[in-house]
C-alpha cells in the first residue's frame, strides 16, 4: 500500500463524517455509506480505486460494499455442524414394467427406479389427428390450459403451491396423436400428485377467463414462429397435410389463426368428454411403487367423478372419437411467403423443402431398420454444434452438405405412429438454389434403395443402440416410453429388446424398406420464396423413376 | 429457462439448441432424502496435481470430461480468441491420429466428443457406452497433449470461426450479453468476447496456441470428471496413464481482478423487430457466500416467456405484471458468476414501444426486492431454486458438467445436503440485505439492441436504483 492511498483513507474517512450529518432519507442504512464498511475491507486497494474517483466530490455511494451480510463460511469451505452423509452404492438398472388394467378399462404401468424421485403422468390417446369433427387446433388450447383451475384447486397458482412442496413440476405437451400429462416430484409425494393429474385431466373447469389467456398464449406463440428463422414446426405440419390430406395426421398441431375465436369452453368440454375417457389412458410411474399407485389411482380416477359426468353438457358436439386409419396420399402443400432472416449480417433469406414417404408404423417389422436407415440419412446443419458423435459420416453430410457449399441444412426425419409413418428430408438453402436443392435430395431418396457400405451400417446401428441408451438416462424419457408403449400395444419392450433387434438389422432390411419407401407417392411440402420450385408432376415421375437413365444421364432431373 | 439459475450456461460458447419440451419434466425431490439415493462424488489428486472426480451410477453410458482452469479471461488484447481457437484444433487431428481417424473413432463408437469454452473454463467431454470409458479417456488426453496444430488445419479453422461468429452475431442474446461484458468490464480481460475480434483470429497462428498450450494447460488446472457408469478407481488408473506425464505448474494461476463499471452500450436499429436488453449490477464471485442468497433473489424474479401465458397465476411478480399488461415477449432473470465478481441482472426482449414500461417494471421489481420482499416469496423461491438445482441432475452430461464445474471453481463438490442447509438458512432479510449491498443505489451495467430508442437513458435508469422515499 502506498502512503496516498493511506492519506485518501482518511480523507474518505472524514467524508462520511461530514455526510452523516447529513443523511439522505432513504430508507436504508447503506446508502450513507457506514466507516465499518470501509474499514473491514479486505481489499485496500479496491478502496483506493474508490477514492480516486471520488476526489473533488462527496459521491462515494459506487463504492462496492464490503459489508459480510450471510453469515456463512465461502463455499469453498464446508459448513460446520453437517450430519454425516450415507451415500448409496451404485446400482444397475433392473427393472420389470407392471402393468394393472381397472375395470373401466384405465391401465396402470409402473416401473421402480433408483432414487428417491420420480416421474409420475398420463399418457392420452388424443391429439391433432382426433380432431376432424372438431375445429383443429383443440389440441394447443388443451396444452395450454393444462394444470389450471380445477374442481378441487380453484387456479393455477394453487396446483403451483401443491407441487412446490414436494419440490415438483409438471408439463404438459401433445404431439399428433399421443397428449402426455406429467409431473416430476419427490415419491413420496405419490398421493398428492395422483390427486392433482385426476384433477387436472377429469376435472378442469375451464372458466372463461383462462380460455381467453390460453387463446392469447397460442397467438402469441403463432405470433412468434412466423417472426423466427427457424421453420421446422411449421414445415412439420405441412408436410404431414401434403401426407395425409385433410385426414388423421394431416390435420395441423399449430392451431390455424382463423379457428382461435371458434374454440371455446364449450367445444373443448365436448372434446374432453370422448377422449380423456379411461380406456383411451395410460398412467405411467417411474420410481414408483406399483401397488401404491394403483391404489391411488383408483381412488382420484375411478371413485371421483369427471366433471363432464356431473356438469350437464349441451349436446350440440360431435358423440364419438374419430376412429378412422390415416389414410396416406402424398401430395404438396406450399406457401409462397417471406422467411424472416438471421439478424446476422450476411446470411441469406431461406427456402425451405421437405420430401417425403409413406414410413412404417411403429408396430411394423421394418420399424427397426426404418430407424436405422434414419440414422445413416443423419444430416443436421451445415454449421452447427458439437464435435465429432453428432452423425458427421451420414450421407446427408458426406454427399449433400460436404459437397454443397450453397446447402444450410440438410436433416432426416422419421415419424412413426400406430397405424402409418413418415419419412422425410428437410433441407434449406438460398430460393435460387431451390431446383438443386430438390434434385440433391431427391437423389439422395433414391439411392437409399442402394446397398450400403457394411462400414457405415455397422455405425449407424451403433449410433442407434448409443442413442437410445443415452435418451433413456433421464427418467422422464422412461416415463414417456413406458407410456406410450403401454398404451399402444398394453406393455413395454425392454431396451435390451431394441438393442438385439437393431444388431439384427441387415444391409438387404435397408434395402427392403426403402423400397418400400419409394414405392409410395411423394409428399411435398415447400415454404418460402419458392418459384423456383420444380413442377409437382416433375419431382414425382423423378422420385418414381427408380435410377431410370434421365437420372444418370442428365446432371438435372428436371429438364 | 429456469436452469439458468445457476447462470452457467449463460457464458458457455455451445447453447444447448432449444430445450426439449421432455427434459422440462425432470425429477426432483427434497434434497433429504436424496441424499441417501446417489452415489457419493469421489476425487482424488495425482501426483502431478491433476484432480479426478467421479459419480458412479452403474448406468450402461457415461460422460467423461477435461475441466480446465482457462479460458478467454486467460487471454490479453493481443490473443484474445486463442482459448475458443484452441478448442476447436482439438479435432484436427494429434500425432497419433489424423481429424478423419478421430472422427470416424468416436462415431463408430456410437460416442459423441464435444467442447466448449468460457470465459473462465475450457471444456472437451465426451459421452459413451461405459465400456468404451478407457478408449474415450485416452482420446480426451490425446487432443489436448498432442494436437497437431499443422499449418493448413489453422488456415481451414480460422474460416470456420468466423463463419461461427457469424452465426453467434445471429443469436441476439448472445450478441447482448457480449456487449453487456464488453460495458461493465471495459478494459479488463472479462470484457472480451470468447471469440475474439476478426483481426485476431485472422492473425492468430502456431506459436500463440502453443504459447497458450505451454501457460495453461497444466495438471493442476485440469479436473478430469465422470459420471454414469464409471468405476473411481479405474479412472484414477486412466488418468495416470494418459495424463500423469502433464506437467504440473509451480505457481497458482494469476488472477487478474476485472473491474465492473456501470455503464452502457446501445446499437440501435430499427430494422429489427424487437428490442433486446440488458441491465445488470456487479454481483459475487463464485465462492462467496452471498452467492446463495443472491441466487434465491434471482430466482424470485424468476423467469417468463409470453407463449407460457399464466396470466395472474404466476409465482413471479414480474411475470405476472408482464402476463396481464404486455410488457415484453420474454425475460430471464441471471446470476453470472466468475472467480471474483459476477454479473447480477436480467435480459428481456420486448415490443419496441414497451422498453420504457418494461425497465420500469423491472427496477420496481428490484426495489421491492431491496426494502419490502415478503416471507412467503421468499420461501417459494427458495423450494424453486432447489427444485431447479436437481433438474439439472438428470443424465450422466449435466452430473459430469456439475463435478467438473464444482471441483475447479469450489476445489471440492458441495454435498447436496449441504447445498439444502445453505439455501434453507436464506431468509427475508438475507435477501433484502443481499439485495441492498448489490442492487440498491449502484451503477448498473445496460447492454441494448434493436429498436431500443423507446429505452430511457442510462441517468434516468441510474436514477431508478434507489427510491426517494422516507
Amino acid at each position: 500500500m502506498n502512503p496516498r492511498s493511506i492519506g485518501m483513507l482518511k480523507m474518505l474517512k472524514l467524508k462520511n463524517s461530514w455526510r452523516s450529518t447529513l443523511p439522505r432519507c432513504f430508507a436504508t442504512k447503506i446508502t450513507t455509506v457506514g466507516s465499518d464498511e470501509i474499514g473491514s475491507g479486505t481489499g485496500i486497494g479496491q478502496i483506493t480505486g474508490g477514492v480516486r474517483n471520488n476526489e473533488g466530490g462527496p459521491h462515494n455511494v459506487n463504492n462496492p460494499s464490503t459489508k459480510i451480510v450471510t453469515h456463512l463460511p465461502p463455499l469453498t469451505e464446508p459448513l460446520a455442524n453437517l450430519p454425516e452423509a450415507v451415500y448409496a452404492q451404485p446400482l444397475a438398472d433392473s427393472a420389470v414394467t407392471k402393468v394393472t388394467t381397472l375395470a373401466n378399462g384405465l391401465r396402470i404401468a409402473s416401473e421402480p427406479r433408483y432414487g428417491q424421485f420420480c416421474t409420475v403422468g398420463l399418457v392420452l390417446d388424443s391429439g391433432p389427428r382426433y380432431e376432424v369433427a372438431y375445429p383443429s387446433g383443440v389440441s394447443h388450447f388443451l396444452e395450454k390450459l393444462a394444470f389450471n383451475s380445477t374442481v378441487n384447486f380453484p387456479n393455477k397458482d394453487a396446483i403451483l403451491k401443491e407441487l412446490e412442496k414436494n419440490g415438483g413440476i409438471c408439463d404438459c405437451q401433445s404431439s399428433r396423436d399421443t397428449l402426455i400429462y406429467a409431473a416430476s416430484i419427490d415419491s413420496r409425494a405419490i398421493d398428492s400428485v395422483t390427486r392433482l393429474l385426476a384433477d387436472v385431466t377429469l376435472r378442469p373447469t375451464l372458466p372463461e377467463q383462462e380460455v381467453n389467456l390460453a387463446r392469447r398464449a397460442v397467438s402469441f406463440e403463432l405470433e412468434t414462429l412466423g417472426m423466427r428463422p427457424e421453420q421446422e414446426p411449421i414445415l412439420m405440419d405441412m408436410i404431414h397435410a401434403a401426407a395425409y390430406r385433410d385426414n388423421t395426421l394431416g390435420l395441423p398441431k399449430l392451431c390455424p389463426v382463423t379457428n382461435l375465436d371458434s374454440i371455446d369452453r364449450q367445444v373443448l368440454m365436448n372434446y374432453l368428454k370422448y377422449h380423456h375417457a379411461p380406456e383411451r389412458m395410460v398412467i405411467a410411474g417411474v420410481g414408483v411403487d406399483h401397488e401404491e399407485l394403483v391404489e391411488h389411482v383408483t381412488k382420484y380416477f375411478v371413485e371421483d367423478q369427471a366433471i363432464w359426468d356431473t356438469e350437464k353438457l349441451s349436446d350440440s358436439g360431435p358423440k364419438q372419437v374419430d376412429s378412422s386409419l390415416a389414410q396416406y396420399t402424398g401430395g404438396l402443400v406450399k406457401e409462397d411467403c417471406e422467411i424472416p432472416i438471421y439478424a446476422a449480417a450476411g446470411l441469406p433469406e431461406l427456402a425451405h423443402v421437405v420430401l417425403g414417404f409413406e414410413g412404417t408404423s411403429h408396430q411394423d417389422n421394418d420399424f427397426v431398420p426404418l430407424c436405422v436407415l434414419n440414422i445413416m440419412m443423419g444430416g443436421g446443419g451445415s454449421f452447427s454444434a458439437g464435435g465429432p458423435g453428432k452423425g458427421m459420416y451420414s450421407r446427408l453430410y458426406t454427399k449433400v452438405l460436404n459437397r454443397y457449399h450453397w446447402m444450410y441444412s440438410a436433416t432426416a426425419y422419421n415419424h412413426a405412429y400406430t397405424d402409418t409413418g413418415l419419412f422425410c428430408i428437410h433441407g434449406s438453402a438460398p430460393p435460387q438454389h431451390m431446383q438443386e436443392m430438390v434434385e440433391v435430395l431427391a437423389r439422395e431418396l433414391i439411392s437409399m434403395a442402394d446397398e450400403p457400405g457394411s462400414e457405415e451400417l455397422m455405425r449407424s446401428k451403433i449410433q442407434l443402440q448409443s442413442m437410445l441408451l443415452m435418451n433413456l438416462e433421464s427418467r422422464p424419457v422412461v416415463f414417456e416410453d413406458v407410456g406410450r408403449q403401454v398404451l399402444v400395444s398394453g406393455h413395454r419392450k425392454r431396451p435390451e429388446h431394441f438393442i438385439q433387434e437393431i444388431e439384427k438389422v441387415k444391409a438387404a432390411d435397408i434395402q427392403r424398406v426403402a423400397q418400400r419407401l419409394l414405392a409410395s407417392p411423394p409428399s411435398v411440402a415447400a415454404r418460402g420464396d419458392i418459384h423456383n420450385l420444380p413442377e409437382m408432376s416433375h419431382i414425382t415421375s423423378a422420385l418414381s423413376g427408380k435410377g431410370t437413365s434421365t437420372l444418370g444421364r442428365k446432371l438435372s432431373l428436371f429438364k | 429457462m429456469a436452469l439458468r439459475v445457476l447462470g452457467v450456461t449463460q457464458n458457455m460458447r455451445t447453447f444447448m439448441r432449444g430445450v426439449d419440451l421432455i427434459k422440462r419434466y425432470k425429477s426432483a425431490a427434497t434434497l433429504q432424502k436424496t441424499l441417501l439415493n446417489i452415489p457419493a462424488t469421489q476425487v482424488t489428486k495425482l501426483d502431478n496435481g491433476l484432480r479426478v472426480a467421479s459419480e458412479d451410477s452403474g448406468a450402461s453410458t457415461a460422460t467423461v470430461g477435461l475441466w480446465i482452469d482457462a479460458g478467454s479471461r486467460s487471454e490479453n488484447e493481443k490473443n484474445n480468441g486463442v482459448a475458443h481457437f484452441l478448442e476447436h484444433m482439438a479435432f484436427k487431428g494429434t500425432a497419433k491420429r489424423s481429424q478423419t481417424d478421430l472422427e470416424l473413432e468416436v462415431e463408430n463408437l456410437g460416442a459423441h466428443l464435444n467442447a466448449y469454452t468460457s470465459r473462465e473454463q475450457t471444456v472437451f467431454y465426451a459421452k459413451c457406452l461405459s465400456k468404451d470409458v478407457p478408449k474415450a479417456v485416452e482420446i480426451l488426453a490425446d487432443i489436448i497433449q498432442n494436437s497437431k496444430l499443422g499449418e493448413g488445419e489453422i488456415a481451414r479453422e480460422r474460416s470456420v470461426i468466423l463463419r461461427e461468429m457469424q452465426e453467434v452475431e445471429s443469436n441476439l442474446q448472445e450478441v447482448v450479453f457480449d456487449h453487456l461484458h464488453a460495458t461493465a468490464y471495459q478494459g479488463t480481460p472479462l470484457g472480451q468476447t470468447i471469440l475474439g475480434p476478426t483481426k485476431n483470429i485472422q492473425s492468430i497462428g502456431k506459436s500463440d496456441l502453443t504459447d497458450y498450450i505451454q501457460t495453461h494447460y497444466k495438471a493442476s488446472r485440469i479436473v478430469l470428471a465422470g459420471a454414469g457408469g464409471v468405476k473411481h478407481d479405474e479412472l484414477v488408473k486412466l488418468a495416470t496413464q494418459n495424463l500423469g506425464r502433464l506437467e504440473a505448474s509451480l505457481l497458482p494461476p494469476e488472477v487478474t481482478p476485472c473491474r465492473f463499471t456501470g455503464s452502457e452500450v446501445r446499437v440501435r436499429d430499427d430494422s429489427l423487430p424487437l428490442a433486446h436488453v440488458a441491465v445488470a449490477v456487479e454481483g459475487c464471485g463464485w465462492t462467496d457466500q452471498d452467492n446463495i442468497p443472491l441466487m434465491v433473489a434471482n430466482t424470485l424474479v424468476g423467469a417468463w416467456d409470453r407463449s407460457q401465458g399464466g396470466g395472474a397465476n404466476n409465482a413471479s411478480n414480474l411475470a405476472r405484471a408482464s402476463a396481464e399488461d404486455n410488457l415484453c415477449h420474454s425475460f430471464q432473470s441471471f446470476n453470472t458468476c466468475y472467480k471474483d465478481t459476477g454479473l447480477w441482472g436480467i435480459y428481456f426482449v420486448c415490443d419496441p414501444l414497451q422498453c420504457e414500461d418494461m425497465i420500469f417494471n423491472v427496477q420496481s421489481e428490484w426495489m421491492r426486492l431491496c426494502t419490502m420482499v415478503t416471507e412467503a416469496e421468499v420461501e417459494r423461491a427458495k423450494n424453486l431454486l432447489k427444485t431447479n438445482m436437481l433438474l439439472q441432475l438428470d443424465g450422466t452430461t449435466p452430473i459430469c458438467e456439475d463435478i467438473g464445474r464444482q471441483i475447479l471453481c469450489y476445489n471440492r463438490r458441495i454435498p447436496l445436503h449441504e447445498l439444502e442447509q445453505r439455501i434453507d438458512a436464506v431468509n427475508v432479510s438475507n435477501v433484502r440485505d443481499v439485495a441492498m449491498k448489490y442492487i440498491y443505489d449502484r451503477c448498473p451495467a445496460v447492454a441494448a439492441v434493436g429498436p431500443v430508442e423507446n429505452l430511457p437513458d442510462y441517468n434516468r435508469i441510474r436514477s431508478s436504483m434507489y427510491w426517494l422515499r422516507v
